[in-house]
């Protein structure tokens, strides 16, 4: 008791807090003034229907039950985070709009590498990444165009080039010189004539027909002797007429007729001196 | 129709191989006589079988209708002028002619020693014209080109001093040892043959050439030439090195004292009024439309080639068109034909095409591009 009125007044002088010194104290000097706490009386004894059974052995564990997974209620927290204290980082009012779209982008990313899925295509997604520059150094060192590969052929310009518009083995020459001459057309007959002969030159292996080619390519192509010098005077008198727009009367489109006629006459000699079936170019 | 049952070439169509089936055996058969309606000329070619050897007026029916003799006098006298000190070179001699006849300015370029100066002032010295020749070098001025104002204290007033590019031929060596700022000064009396200062304009005299050398841009100390500058040289033209016949016969002459630069071995042949006739005479040459679109087609796909990262100008185009007349009126023809815009082709666009990157790393070079396109175009005919 006389503990109890001396902490009554402890609470009185020091506001009711006590420091654990004065509590070690107080129990030190409990302990010397009631002989009865150091040393307990023994208890009563018990009738033997009382007494406490001994104790049982414990169940074992249960490893079969499966327990509920606890799951955080997604309602829930999403309540919570829509609430403004628990939004620990004020997002900047100055953010654009462009930013704020990047932001999201890169959460969204975030949250789809954090998934097995998502980690397991970022790891291989590198290894193709490597790969990838890896072939594009070597194909660029071996110099190998690969856009060819699928037919890319430059960018194109804005005029609608027509090359090769014009097929020397598809056209019917004799049709075509029949009109023009029955038009009266015989600049154009003219060009139709050359053109055969050089039909004639490439069929018979003396020139290589390519559309980039110009006549006096062709000429070298020939070798010296009677054709060449008939194809020189048939190129010069289709030039004149051709890209020179001499004006033709019915004499001199003979004339160009006939040097043009000469330039295949002299082709099927050297065929037939050439070819010992004397016939091979006959119907 | 009688014309189709006649002709030997509308006899019934042949396909495959014998093309020749209608090709007269028989050789040289006189052509039928001329008649004077397209009907007559068609039934006389009925007649006539073809004959092997062209009959001799040919040459005189086709023949330019242009007088070239004069031309062709006065161009041959200046080879003759200029090959009395140069040896060989003769292509290079005829592109320098072609670019005169054009109007148009040229760009030598070639390694040091290969007689690029030599060649210029030779030319220049066949044009009896005034003559100018500046050195380019890292410090000079454009005031140094041009001219300068400057003040006449008794009469409190400016005048301007010409510079050096008031002539008619304006050798400029060394072009590219000079920085943009300098190069930039030659922008206007290139293109419009005016210089202007002090809010003043001064025409140039025509004839007005500039003929500039210079080294290739990776030897030291040399700056590259801008774009602008670039485009308004009609021609660019590689100076190379002689073969080897022509290098000994450039030792045997200087060996013989006969090698020595006696420039005043050259006398002047063609005047101002001289030039301007032939220049007349050159812009009336006939061409045909297919070769202006073909023109434009070789000019339209350097834009479009993907090794290039800048293709040529419109007014490529038109270098390419005036060249290849002056070329023609050499060559002794009045009409242009592609020949003429293939072999001039590479000089008018080497130096206006720009390669990308990674084309000039692969070691690509303009004049492959220029062939490449010339490759994928055909040639009208």
């Amino acid at each position: 008791m006389r503990v109890l009125r001396y902490l009554g007044k402890l609470r009185l002088h020091r506001g009711g807090r006590w420091s654990r010194r004065t509590l070690l104290a107080l129990c030190l000097a409990g302990g010397a003034a009631s002989p009865g706490w150091a040393k307990p009386a023994p208890a009563a004894e018990k009738p033997a229907g009382e007494r406490p059974k001994p104790a049982a052995n414990p169940l074992p564990a249960d490893r079969t039950t499966r327990l509920p997974a606890r799951r955080y209620d997604a309602a829930r927290l999403r309540e919570l985070a829509s609430q403004r204290d628990f939004r620990y980082v004020e997002p900047d009012q100055s953010t654009s709009v462009w930013d704020a779209f990047w932001a999201r982008i890169w959460r969204w990313l975030g949250s789809m590498l954090r998934t097995p899925t998502g980690r397991v295509t970022w790891k291989y997604g590198v290894y193709a990444a490597i790969l990838v520059a890896l072939v594009y150094a070597v194909l660029k060192l071996l110099e190998v165009d690969v856009t060819a590969a699928f037919g890319r052929s430059g960018r194109r310009g804005q005029l609608a080039y027509d090359t090769g518009a014009e097929n020397i083995h598809e056209v019917d020459f004799r049709t075509r010189i029949a009109e023009a001459e029955a038009a009266g057309n015989f600049r154009l007959a003219i060009r139709l004539g050359y053109l055969e002969v050089l039909k004639h030159l490439t069929d018979g292996g003396l020139i290589q027909w390519q559309p980039d080619k110009t006549n006096h390519a062709y000429l070298l192509e020939l070798p010296a002797g009677p054709l060449r010098d008939a194809f020189r005077a048939a190129t010069r008198e289709f030039e004149y007429v051709w890209y020179g727009d001499l004006p033709l009367n019915a004499a001199l489109y003979q004339q160009a007729r006939a040097t043009q006629r000469a330039v295949s006459t002299r082709l099927a000699g050297n065929s037939r001196a050439a070819v010992p079936a004397p016939n091979a170019f006959a119907d | 129709m009688d014309i189709e049952n006649e002709n030997p070439d509308v006899s019934p169509a042949t396909t495959g191989p014998d093309f020749a089936a209608h090709v007269p055996a028989t050789d040289a058969t006189p052509s039928a006589p001329p008649t004077g309606s397209p009907d007559g000329a068609v039934a006389a070619l009925v007649e006539a079988e073809a004959p092997v050897e062209a009959p001799v007026a040919a040459e005189a029916a086709f023949a330019p209708r242009t007088d070239f003799a004069r031309l062709a006098a006065q161009t041959d006298a200046i080879r003759t002028e200029i090959g009395k000190i140069i040896v060989g070179q003769a292509e290079l001699l005829e592109l320098l002619l072609t670019a005169i006849l054009a109007d148009g300015h040229v760009l030598l370029e070639g390694v040091p020693g290969v007689a690029k100066t030599l060649m210029a002032k030779l030319l220049a010295r066949t044009l009896e014209v005034p003559f100018s020749r500046i050195q380019f070098t890292p410090d000079l001025m454009p005031s140094d080109v041009l001219g300068t104002s400057v003040f006449r204290q008794n009469k409190a007033d400016f005048e301007f001093r010409r510079g050096p590019i008031f002539a008619s031929v304006v050798l400029i060596d060394e072009i590219n040892r000079a920085p943009a700022k300098t190069q930039s000064a030659l922008f206007e009396v290139m293109e419009e043959r005016t210089v202007t200062q002090d809010g003043t304009t001064y025409p140039m005299t025509e004839p007005f050439l500039v003929l500039a050398t210079q080294n290739p841009i990776e030897q030291e100390g040399t700056y590259r030439l801008p774009e602008a500058q670039l485009d308004r040289f009609l021609f660019k033209l590689h100076v190379g090195y002689p073969t080897l016949a022509e290098e000994v016969q450039i030792l045997t002459g200087h060996h013989a004292g006969l090698g020595s630069t006696n420039l005043e071995a050259v006398r002047p042949i063609l005047s101002a009024t001289d030039l301007a006739a032939l220049r007349q005479q050159v812009s009336q040459q006939r061409v045909e439309a297919n070769i202006l679109e073909y023109i434009a087609k070789l000019v339209g796909q350097t834009r479009a080639h993907k090794s290039l990262y800048l293709g040529a100008s419109p007014r490529a185009s038109l270098a390419l068109l005036n060249g290849a007349k002056a070329l023609a009126a050499l060559r002794g023809r009045d009409f242009v034909t592609p020949e003429d815009v293939q072999f001039l082709a590479p000089s008018v666009l080497r130096h206006r095409i720009m390669l990308t990157p990674e084309r000039e790393m692969e070691g690509g070079t303009p004049d492959d591009v220029v062939k490449q396109i010339m490759q994928q175009i055909e040639v009208p005919r």
